[in-house]
């Protein structure tokens, strides 16, 4: 049967889509605006300067997975749409970071969660880094554009079992919950957003802004590395790039130059400021790669009484910001709790064990519940972030250490998550932490905590969002672009991505991501036309 | 920190000080790549096994490994009967051809974890196989051919308790890279009660169709 979904249809009636790994000579090609990455901000990014009539090249180290490929198996999905196969981790090996590698970047792959940036982030970014204009007046009209084209409105069906019972325990316990939009049109309620959304529901850049590039005489590379930008003065004059084979992760022979008038750097708050590092572009006060933020997670699974079935169902429809700001925007850490889906894998990878036990934990996965705290790093002087560097062969990695502030709050959410989960009639609780029994009481699972020692790998740690090490500024001594992604001292160099945000957001961040670089493009492409 | 020290009245070795070990924590890149080398020069395996032989491995003779050596499939070989436990076939043949695919599996995995992870892993590896980082610091004194299944038990509980973050990292690595290649793999989805997608959703996209 024919495919007619929205790529295959593209691809068909001529889109300028090039797999790298089908390059058999050097190349050189010449655009008004070179994009590296192809997620949330270099998506949009394309869209907007493709539809104001500029010549627009994306490019994207990934290469092209769309429906035919999203048969909701984890294993293919992991090893090919997700970082270094899924293992990617920070350098200590202690926090596992899932981050999307394909055209969509992340998009592509997340669990379609679509908060606006929370006011009180704004707010702190306008005192802190002198980020005025990005008020949460002046950011709601971009917020309300990128909601329209992304389908985003909170979940009118049911919440699945397992997001369910957060919002049960937050009613028991009298905390408050909210209901989660989403960026999807016809969603069929099937719960594998994670390995690619096998419906075409999913309204990230792949299904929305990345067809309306291309629809409108963008080219797009996908399989092709950015190595570096080569400056000339005090320009950037190409990106240099290297065609990978068609596994997606053996570098080629083949060498593709690109030149533009202007460079937009969306590679991600790990790919990016290793794309900086790499081209040694000017970076006078050693900001780049500064500052980045994860909101680390921690989690809790339950064994429920009923059937939960955690792989069924839109994984993530409720969500509690009752800790999120409790402490103030800058106190005590605060932390966003949430619900992740439980496939096979995912469980196998997450819950740690062996032997006879994981035997039992694993077979008893249908009446798993569990819970997650994202941890809203960045707002204190205690939670100074990351920093991502290059290994020898050039690749980037993201250093962080975990301060006594931040374990502070990952204690406070394991009370929470457990506490949460009794209320909401668990049987059982274990905290995701190599020396957490099973407990079956909040008494039992409270005094455990207590007595956990909080120290990286002995905590399992996690982190599906990256954000910083590019960070925006208006001065240049504390950040590498302004408050329009503009380099400070590039002239024809812009950042469009997660990179830019000067803390964590405090929510999953893909509409701060969208509205930024809709707001950031729309200045750059009148820029560009004058 | 000092527990791995003391309590291991192991070899001592000029060459190879376990001090060094920990003191270098997981930059033990300078240690472990010591052991890489010692491990080539020895004459341990240190290539990709390729395409085996259906006998000698017991393996699908047309796969072929792209990371895996011939030692580290003996170590994975002895490791996961202790790793997936109960969850493995009792009937010999079964259990066999289950361990197999289960190694596969965990091979193609690491091929698409790509350059920098696949070092690391080649480190843990290489210190694993070694004979003497294996009695030094993993307490295993037999080759792993020859590792009871209580043994290996042992060795994992012992680096998963460990005070030092460097073994628990080894632990993780280890039953991660397993667990999923193993519980992830559609032939065991019954393992944890799941069905698979929807049925009725398979009959209706067009990716699962014959085209």
């Amino acid at each position: 049967m024919p495919f007619n979904d929205r790529i295959a249809q593209g691809l068909e009636s001529g889109w300028k889509v090039i797999d790298s790994a089908t390059l058999t000579e050097h190349h050189t090609a010449e655009a008004d605006v070179v994009i590296v990455g192809t997620g949330a901000g270099g998506g949009t990014t394309a869209e907007i300067l493709a539809k104001s009539g500029l010549s627009v090249i994306l490019v994207e180290e990934g290469r092209l997975y769309y429906q035919k490929d999203f048969k909701m198996d984890e294993l293919a999905s992991y090893a090919n749409l997700y970082q270094e196969g899924m293992s990617r981790t920070t350098k200590d090996g202690a926090i596992a970071i899932l981050q999307g590698r394909c055209v969509g970047g992340s998009t592509t792959v997340n669990w379609t969660s679509s908060f606006r940036t929370p006011d009180e982030t704004l707010n702190y970014w306008g005192k802190r880094f002198g980020l005025d204009a990005l008020s949460p007046d002046a950011m709601a009209p971009w917020f309300d554009g990128r909601e329209t084209r992304h389908s985003m409105s909170p979940w009118d069906m049911d919440p699945n079992l397992n997001n369910d019972i957060l919002r049960q325990g937050c009613e028991k316990l009298g905390f408050s919950w909210q209901i989660i939009p989403r960026n999807v049109n016809g969603c069929w309620n099937l719960g594998y957003c994670g390995v690619g959304c096998p419906t075409n529901a999913k309204q990230g850049a792949l299904m929305t802004t990345i067809p309306g590039a291309l629809d409108n005489n963008a080219t797009m590379y996908h399989g092709l590395r950015a190595e570096r930008l080569v400056m000339n003065q005090d320009r950037i004059e190409s990106l240099q790039a290297t065609a990978m084979a068609s596994d997606g992760i053996t570098p080629g022979k083949i060498m593709v130059t690109l030149k533009a008038r202007h460079f937009v750097v969306a590679a991600s708050a790990i790919g990016s400021p290793g794309l900086l590092l790499r081209s040694k572009v000017p970076d006078p006060y050693e900001r780049v790669g500064k500052r980045s933020f994860i909101h680390p997670v921690n989690a809790s699974v339950a064994q429920m009484p009923k059937l939960v079935d955690p792989f069924y169902g839109a994984p993530q429809s409720v969500y509690s910001d009752e800790f999120n700001f409790r402490n103030g925007v800058d106190g005590e850490i605060g932390y966003k709790l949430e619900v992740p889906p439980l496939h096979p894998a995912m469980s196998a990878g997450v819950v740690p064990g062996h032997g006879d036990e994981q035997a039992k934990n694993m077979a008893r996965l249908p009446w798993m519940q569990s819970v997650i705290a994202l941890m809203r790093d960045g707002f204190h002087e205690e939670s100074p972030g990351g920093t991502v560097s290059l290994r020898d062969d050039g690749s980037p990695m993201l250093d962080y250490p975990i301060s006594d502030y931040l374990w502070k709050g990952l204690r406070d959410a394991f009370y929470t998550m457990a506490e949460i989960q009794f209320a909401a009639g668990a049987d059982k609780v274990r905290l995701m932490h190599l020396d957490s029994d099973w407990y079956s009481s909040w008494a039992d699972a409270k005094a455990a905590i207590d007595g956990f020692a909080m120290a990286p790998h002995r905590v399992r740690l996690f982190t599906a969002h990256q954000m910083g090490g590019c960070v925006m500024g208006s001065k240049p001594e504390n950040s590498v672009v302004n408050g329009f992604g503009e380099h400070h001292q590039v002239s024809n160099l812009s950042v469009h991505d997660a990179s830019i945000f000067p803390t964590s957001i405090g929510a999953n961040p893909q509409l701060s991501v969208y509205a930024l670089a809709a707001r950031n493009s729309t200045r750059l492409a009148q820029r560009l036309q004058t | 920190m000092t527990d791995l020290l003391t309590q291991s009245e192991g070899l001592h070795c000029a060459s190879l000080d376990r001090r060094n070990f920990l003191r270098t924590g997981l930059g033990g890149a300078l240690f472990l790549g010591t052991v890489s080398l010692t491990a080539g020069l020895s004459g341990c395996a240190t290539a990709p096994a390729g395409r085996l032989g259906a006998v000698e491995s017991r393996m699908d003779a047309r796969y072929r490994f792209q990371f895996l050596t011939t030692d580290d499939i003996e170590l994975f070989e002895a490791l996961l009967p202790a790793i997936l436990g109960s969850a493995l076939p009792e009937q010999a043949s079964a259990r066999r051809m289950a361990i197999a695919s289960t190694v596969e599996r965990i091979d193609a995995g690491i091929h698409k974890f790509g350059p920098a992870n696949q070092k690391e892993l080649r480190q843990l590896f290489d210190l694993l196989n070694f004979g003497l980082t294996r009695a030094t610091i993993a307490r295993v004194w037999p080759a792993w051919r020859n590792v009871t299944t209580e043994q290996a038990d042992a060795f994992l509980q012992r680096w998963r308790t460990s005070r030092i973050g460097l073994l628990n990292n080894g632990y993780i690595a280890l039953t991660k890279i397993s667990n999923v290649a193993f519980y992830g793999h559609q032939e065991n989805w019954q393992l944890s009660g799941y069905p698979g997608p929807p049925e009725w959703a398979v009959q209706a996209l067009p990716q699962f169709r014959n085209i």
